[in-house]
C-alpha cells in the first residue's frame, strides 16, 4: 500500500537542549518536588513513638471484643446464644452455654455462656458478632495491641473478655 | 384392614398441575409440585389432622372460605391458590396472633435456629408487631416430667404433644388445661409425666416449649452435626439420628425409616446416649494385677487374651450379647476355626437351635412390620412389646387404633397393650407350648371362639411372639406348637400375613444367622453341637471349659443362675471380657478390652423381620477405643487363624460371603434404611450350607486334637463327654431335624439344676415367672437422666393372692425357693391369674435371675430377709420397711 502525503503528520519538535527551556525540562519537576519538601521543613515532625506512643483511634474502631455486664445488677449481658459464633465468617468463635442456678446466677436470661472463647490469632475484626448480638454483649473495643509469643496465649476466654481493658489505645479527640 | 389403593388425580396449586394420590392431604399434594403451604399441628404421624392451627389457610376455587390445606383431601380439578392477598392477610394474621403471647425469647430458647415458628414467622408473618400489652406470664421453666421441661409462655397451642400422648402412645397423662387464654398443657394435677415414650414430645414440638434437660443449652443447631445411625438398644432398631458437638452425641433424634420405627423412639434410646459418656465406661484395654485393674496397650492386651486362650486350646467357650453381626461372625469364626471349639452360644438360654431358627426364618412364614400396620389380626404372644422392643407397641397400637386391626394378647404376664386388645388369654410361666398347641388344634379345627376364633376369622393374621418362650424346658415343644399354628392359619400362603419374632438381644437374630450358635455355623450350617449357655456354664464349674470370652454380655446380671455363674467365672482358668463398662463379671476377667457403642460403631445389624440395617460411625470414640472387628481379627491372628480382614467393609463382605442368604450385601446395597435378605434373590439361598470352612486351620495340630465332643467321631472330646446329658448323642444326629424337636441341646441341663428346688408344702407357694424389665439394665444404670427408672425388684401379685397372703402394695417381702431369695416390694396386679407371680430379671440388686435357669420356679413369699450370705447378687435389706409398716398400721 502506497502512503500519500496526506496521510503523513507532521509531529513538532521541543526546543533544542541547552538555554533556559532546557534547564526547565531538566529541573523543573524536581524542583516542584522540592517545594513540597522545604515547605514541610519547618513542620513538627508526625513520627508517632510507639510503643511509647500511641496512635488515637477513631470512636468505631474496631479491636479487641468486650463482653459486657449489666451496670446494675453486675449480671453478664451474654446469654450464650452463639448468634456470634454463628454469625462470625472466620468462625473464631466457640460459645458453650449452661443452665443458670437461680441461687447464683451469671446472666439475666435462662442460660448463660460458660465458655465463651474467641480465637484472635483468626478474627478478621469484621464486627459481625456485635451486630448479631441481641443483647449488646459483645462489642468491638478500641485495643489493637494484641501482639503474643503463643498462639495459645491469642485465645481469649470469658473472663479475660469480661475484664476491664487496659485502655492503650487513646481515642482519637473530636476533630482530631 | 388392606390399605386402599388410590386413584390417581390431578389438581392447579398456584397454576402448576401435580399429580396426586386421591384423598392426599392438600399440604402433601402440595409439596410433590414444590409448593410449601406452613404448618405447625399438621404432623401425620399424630394421625388424623386436627385443624388447629390454622396456618394452613388457602384458598379454594369454588369454596367462598378460606380451607385449611392440612385437612382439606385432594380432589380431581381442584384449582387452589396459596399466594392471593386473602392468603396472604391470614397467614399475617395468623403469626401475629400466635406471636401475640409469645415471648420471642430466641436467643435464650434452645429452639432458637431449628424453630418452625421462626421460619414461618420470617417467610409468612407481618414484619412488624403490633402488641404493646403485657404477654400472658407462666412459671418456667418448670418440669413437666424428670426428662422434659416445659415453657408454657412459648406454647403455641398446636395440641401435637397432647396429641400424641392421647393417640400414639396412649398413657393419656398430657392434657390441655383451662381454657381460653389461659389454656395450658400439663397433667391431671401437675403430676410428672411417666412414660416410656414421652421423649418424643420434644421432638414434636414447633417451639421451644418442650425440651429435653439431657438436651438443654447444650448446643445450637449451627454447632452441631447429624449422623445417622441405628440404636441398638433393644431388638426394634430404630432408626436414629445423632446430634454430635465436639465429637461427643449431645441429642439422639429419631430418623424417619417408616419401614422400621414409624419416626419414634423410645426415652431408652433417645436418653440412654449418656452412658457413652459415663464415668464406668471402659475405655481402654485393661488387665488384672492381682484382682486390681491395671491400663495395658493394645498389643500387649491382645497377647495377653491370646496366650490364655491358647493355654485353653479348644477348652474354650464365647458368650455373645450385644455385637453386631461382624462381631458375632469372627467370634464364631475364631473359636471354630482358630481353637477348635464349638462352645458359642448367643442366647440367653438354651432353646431355640439352629433347626427350629432356619423353619422359622422362611421368608414365607415372615411377616414385615409394616404388615402390622394394614393385618386384620395382630396376635402377641409371650412377650410385652413394651419392654421387649417399644416401637413395636405403638406399631400395634396404631394398627389398632388407625386401621382396627383387632389385637389378641396371649401371654404370661399381663401387657401394656391388653386394654386395646378384642382378647386376652393368660398362660402359666413356661406352658407356651400348652397353649399354643392348644390354639393350633383349635385353629385346625377351625373354631369358633376366642383367639383361634378371631385366627380364623381374621385374613392377613401377624403373629408377634417373643423369642423368650423357645428357651428352656418348654421351649422345643412351643416353637414345634408355634409353627404348627402359622401352617393351621394359613400364614405361609398369605403375602402380608406372617411371624415376627422378638430376639432377647437388640441383635439376636443377626448372631443367630452368622454362626453363633453351639449347632451352626454361619447360615444356619448344621454342625456338631458344642455347648450351649447352660452346658457352658457348667462345663466351667467343672473346669472343663477352662477359658472364656464374654463379649457384650454380663452373665452374672443377663443369665439365669447368678451364683452358677459367679462361681462358673471364679473358676476360669482364663476370662476374657469386652464390655462397654465395668459390671459383675468383668471383675473376673484377666483381660478387659472396651467396646464402641451404636454412635461409634461402623457394622450392620439385623432387625427381627430380617432387615440388615448399617450402624454407623457418628460420634468419636472417646478414650483409647478400637473397632470390634479389628481385635478381634488381631486376635484371631495371634491365634493362628489369620483371617484378613483389614476394614469395616472386608468385615462385612465376609460375613456376606459366609452367609449365603446375605450373599451380595454390602454398605450401598444396605443404605441407609437398610434392606430385608427375604426381599432379595438371595433368600433362595437360606438353607444352603456356608461356603466357610468351619473346621480349625491346618497346621493348627494342637488344638485340632481336642476338638469338641462329636459322637460320630469318639474319642478326642473323650473327657468331656461326661457332662453331655445322656441321650444327647442318641438324639443329635450330625444333621439337626426341622421339625424343631430336635434342637434339644437347648433343652438339656446339667442335673443339678433340673428342677427348681420343691418348694416347702406352705400356703405362700406361687409360680414364679420373670420378665426383663426396659429399664433393668446397664444403659439405664449408666445414664443420669434415666437412672431414676432403674427399677427396684418387685413383686407383682394377683389380687387373689395378695388378699390370701394379707399382702398390700408397698409391702416388703421376700420371695424364697429354697435356699435362694430375694426381696421385693408387692404390687398388686388385679390382671394376674391367681397362683403365678412376676419378678424383674436383671435389676442391679435382688435380681430374679439367681433363681436357676430363670424357668418358672415355686416361690414362697416371707417378710424379707437380710443377706446373711456374701454370695448372691442381692442388695442390702432396709430392715425398718416392716417397721414402717406397722407403725402405719398402729396410727
Amino acid at each position: 500500500m502506497k502512503i500519500g502525503p496526506e496521510e503523513i503528520k507532521v509531529v513538532p519538535r521541543g526546543p533544542e537542549p541547552g538555554g533556559a527551556g532546557g534547564a526547565y525540562r531538566a529541573f523543573g519537576e524536581t524542583l516542584r518536588g522540592l517545594r513540597t519538601t522545604m515547605a514541610r521543613m519547618f513542620e513538627k515532625p508526625v513520627t508517632i513513638q510507639y510503643p511509647e506512643e500511641k496512635t488515637p483511634v477513631y470512636p468505631r474502631f474496631r479491636g479487641r471484643h468486650k463482653l459486657h455486664k449489666f451496670e446494675d445488677t453486675g449480671l453478664e449481658k451474654c446469654v450464650g446464644c452463639s448468634l456470634c459464633a454463628a454469625a462470625c465468617p472466620a468462625q473464631c468463635i466457640r460459645v458453650v452455654a449452661a443452665e443458670n442456678d437461680p441461687e447464683d446466677r451469671v446472666s439475666a436470661g435462662e442460660r448463660y455462656a460458660a465458655v465463651y472463647e474467641i480465637n484472635l490469632s483468626r478474627c478478621i475484626f469484621c464486627g459481625y458478632c456485635e451486630l448479631a448480638c441481641p443483647f449488646d454483649a459483645i462489642t468491638m473495643g478500641h485495643d489493637y495491641e494484641m501482639a503474643d509469643y503463643n498462639r495459645s496465649d491469642l485465645i481469649f476466654t470469658k473472663e479475660m473478655l469480661l475484664a476491664d481493658p487496659i485502655e492503650r489505645a487513646p481515642l482519637r479527640r473530636e476533630g482530631e | 384392614m388392606p390399605a386402599e389403593k388410590l386413584n390417581r388425580i390431578i389438581l392447579t396449586v398456584d397454576g402448576r398441575e401435580i399429580e396426586a394420590d386421591e384423598g392426599t392431604m392438600l399440604v402433601d399434594a402440595a409439596r410433590l409440585g414444590d409448593v410449601e403451604i406452613p404448618v405447625f399441628c399438621y404432623e401425620p404421624k399424630l394421625g388424623d389432622p386436627v385443624g388447629a392451627c390454622r396456618m394452613c389457610l388457602v384458598e379454594i376455587e369454588g369454596i367462598p372460605k378460606l380451607q385449611t390445606a392440612c385437612s382439606t383431601p385432594v380432589r380431581d380439578g381442584m384449582v387452589v391458590h396459596t399466594q392471593t392477598a386473602q392468603v396472604k392477610e391470614a397467614q399475617e394474621a395468623v403469626v401475629e396472633f400466635l406471636l401475640v403471647n409469645h415471648p420471642l425469647d430466641c436467643p435464650v430458647c434452645d429452639k432458637g435456629g431449628e424453630c418452625p415458628l421462626q421460619d414461618i414467622s420470617m417467610g409468612w408473618g407481618p414484619d412488624r408487631n403490633r402488641m404493646v400489652d403485657q404477654k400472658r406470664h407462666f412459671e418456667k421453666p418448670v418440669p413437666l416430667s424428670p426428662l422434659v421441661a416445659i415453657d408454657r409462655e412459648r406454647c403455641i397451642l398446636c395440641y401435637r404433644c397432647v396429641r400424641f400422648s392421647q393417640e400414639v402412645s396412649e398413657d393419656s397423662q398430657l392434657q390441655l388445661l383451662e381454657r381460653g387464654d389461659s389454656t395450658y398443657v400439663g397433667t391431671f394435677d401437675d403430676r410428672p409425666y411417666i412414660a416410656p415414650f414421652q421423649g418424643n414430645i420434644t421432638e414434636l414440638c414447633p417451639v421451644g416449649a418442650l425440651t429435653s434437660y439431657t438436651y438443654r443449652f447444650q448446643a445450637r443447631p449451627w454447632d452441631i452435626e447429624q449422623g445417622g445411625s441405628v440404636c441398638t438398644l433393644c431388638p426394634s432398631q430404630c432408626n436414629v439420628s445423632f446430634t454430635v458437638r465436639d465429637e461427643q452425641v449431645k441429642r439422639v433424634l429419631a430418623r424417619d425409616n417408616p419401614e422400621v420405627d414409624d419416626g419414634w423412639l423410645c426415652d431408652k434410646g433417645r436418653y440412654g446416649f449418656q452412658a457413652m459418656y459415663s464415668a464406668d465406661r471402659v475405655l481402654n484395654p485393661v488387665r488384672f494385677e492381682d484382682g486390681q485393674p491395671v491400663p495395658a496397650g493394645w498389643g500387649e492386651a491382645v497377647e495377653l487374651a491370646a496366650d490364655g486362650l491358647l493355654r485353653a486350646g479348644s477348652k474354650t467357650a464365647v458368650l455373645v450379647g450385644e455385637a453386631s453381626n461382624e462381631e458375632g461372625y469372627l467370634l464364631q469364626r475364631m473359636i471354630r476355626r482358630a481353637l477348635g471349639s464349638s462352645d458359642i452360644d448367643s442366647r440367653r438360654g438354651p432353646g431355640f437351635g439352629a433347626a427350629d431358627a432356619l423353619a422359622l426364618a422362611d421368608p414365607a412364614i415372615s411377616a414385615r412390620v409394616v404388615d402390622i400396620d394394614h393385618a386384620d389380626l395382630v396376635l402377641v404372644v409371650g412377650t410385652d412389646p413394651i419392654h421387649s422392643a417399644p416401637s413395636f407397641d405403638l406399631r400395634i397400637r396404631k394398627a389398632v387404633r388407625r386401621h382396627g386391626t383387632a389385637l389378641a394378647v396371649a401371654t404370661d404376664r399381663p401387657t401394656a397393650l391388653d386394654g386395646g386388645a378384642s382378647e386376652v388369654e393368660r398362660f402359666d410361666p413356661g406352658t407356651a407350648s400348652a397353649w399354643l398347641s392348644s390354639i393350633a388344634d383349635e385353629v385346625a379345627a377351625g373354631s369358633g371362639d376366642g383367639i383361634a376364633g378371631l385366627v380364623n376369622r381374621s385374613g392377613h393374621t401377624v403373629i408377634v411372639w417373643g423369642e423368650r418362650i423357645g428357651r428352656g424346658d418348654d421351649g422345643p415343644a412351643a416353637l414345634a406348637a408355634l409353627a404348627r399354628l402359622a401352617e393351621a392359619a394359613g400364614i405361609a400362603a398369605e403375602q402380608e400375613s406372617g411371624l415376627i419374632g422378638i430376639p432377647e438381644t437388640a441383635n439376636g437374630r443377626g448372631l443367630r444367622e452368622v454362626g453363633c450358635l453351639p449347632d451352626a455355623g454361619p447360615g444356619f450350617t448344621p454342625l456338631d453341637p458344642g455347648r450351649d449357655t447352660d452346658a457352658i456354664r457348667a462345663g466351667l464349674e467343672s473346669g472343663e471349659i477352662e477359658s472364656i470370652v464374654l463379649f457384650g454380655i454380663d452373665p452374672i446380671r443377663d443369665l439365669p443362675d447368678t451364683e452358677g455363674w459367679r462361681r462358673a467365672l471364679e473358676a476360669a482358668d482364663h476370662v476374657v471380657c469386652f464390655s462397654m463398662e465395668a459390671n459383675a463379671s468383668t471383675e473376673f476377667a484377666d483381660v478387659l478390652f472396651p467396646l464402641e457403642s451404636h454412635a461409634e460403631k461402623d457394622a450392620t445389624v439385623t432387625h427381627p423381620e430380617g432387615r440388615l440395617q448399617r450402624v454407623r460411625p457418628s460420634a468419636a470414640r472417646p478414650g483409647d477405643i478400637r473397632p470390634g472387628w479389628m481385635v478381634l481379627a488381631e486376635l484371631s491372628a495371634l491365634l493362628g487363624h489369620e483371617t484378613g480382614i483389614g476394614s469395616a467393609p472386608d468385615a462385612l463382605a465376609a460375613v456376606a460371603d459366609a452367609v449365603p442368604f446375605y450373599e451380595g450385601l454390602d454398605d450401598a446395597v444396605i443404605g441407609g434404611r437398610g434392606v430385608r435378605w427375604q426381599d432379595r434373590p438371595a433368600a433362595t439361598r437360606l438353607g444352603d450350607p456356608t461356603p466357610d470352612p468351619l473346621t480349625p486351620d491346618s497346621g493348627n495340630e494342637e488344638t485340632v486334637t481336642s476338638t469338641p465332643p462329636n459322637p460320630s467321631t469318639g474319642e478326642p472330646g473323650g473327657p468331656l463327654s461326661s457332662t453331655q446329658p445322656a441321650g444327647f448323642d442318641s438324639e443329635e444326629g450330625p444333621t439337626v431335624g426341622r421339625d424343631g424337636s430336635g434342637s434339644a441341646p437347648g433343652g438339656v441341663v446339667p442335673p443339678e439344676d433340673v428342677e427348681p428346688e420343691p418348694s416347702s408344702t406352705t400356703t405362700g407357694a406361687l409360680t414364679l415367672g420373670t420378665y426383663r424389665d426396659l429399664w433393668a439394665d446397664a444403659t439405664t444404670d449408666l445414664s443420669p437422666a434415666l437412672r431414676f427408672l432403674s427399677p427396684a425388684q418387685r413383686l407383682e401379685i394377683s389380687s387373689a393372692d395378695a388378699r390370701r397372703l394379707e399382702l398390700k402394695t408397698g409391702d416388703e417381702v421376700s420371695v424364697s425357693s429354697g435356699s435362694h431369695f430375694v426381696n421385693a416390694r408387692v404390687a398388686i396386679r388385679t390382671a394376674l391369674p391367681e397362683g403365678t407371680c412376676f419378678l424383674i430379671e436383671g435389676t442391679i440388686s435382688d435380681n430374679a435371675n439367681l433363681f436357676s435357669n430363670g424357668r418358672p420356679a415355686a416361690v414362697e413369699i416371707g417378710p424379707p430377709r437380710i443377706e446373711l450370705d456374701l454370695v448372691t447378687a442381692g442388695g442390702a435389706t432396709p430392715d425398718s420397711g416392716e417397721a414402717g409398716d406397722t407403725s402405719e398400721g398402729g396410727e
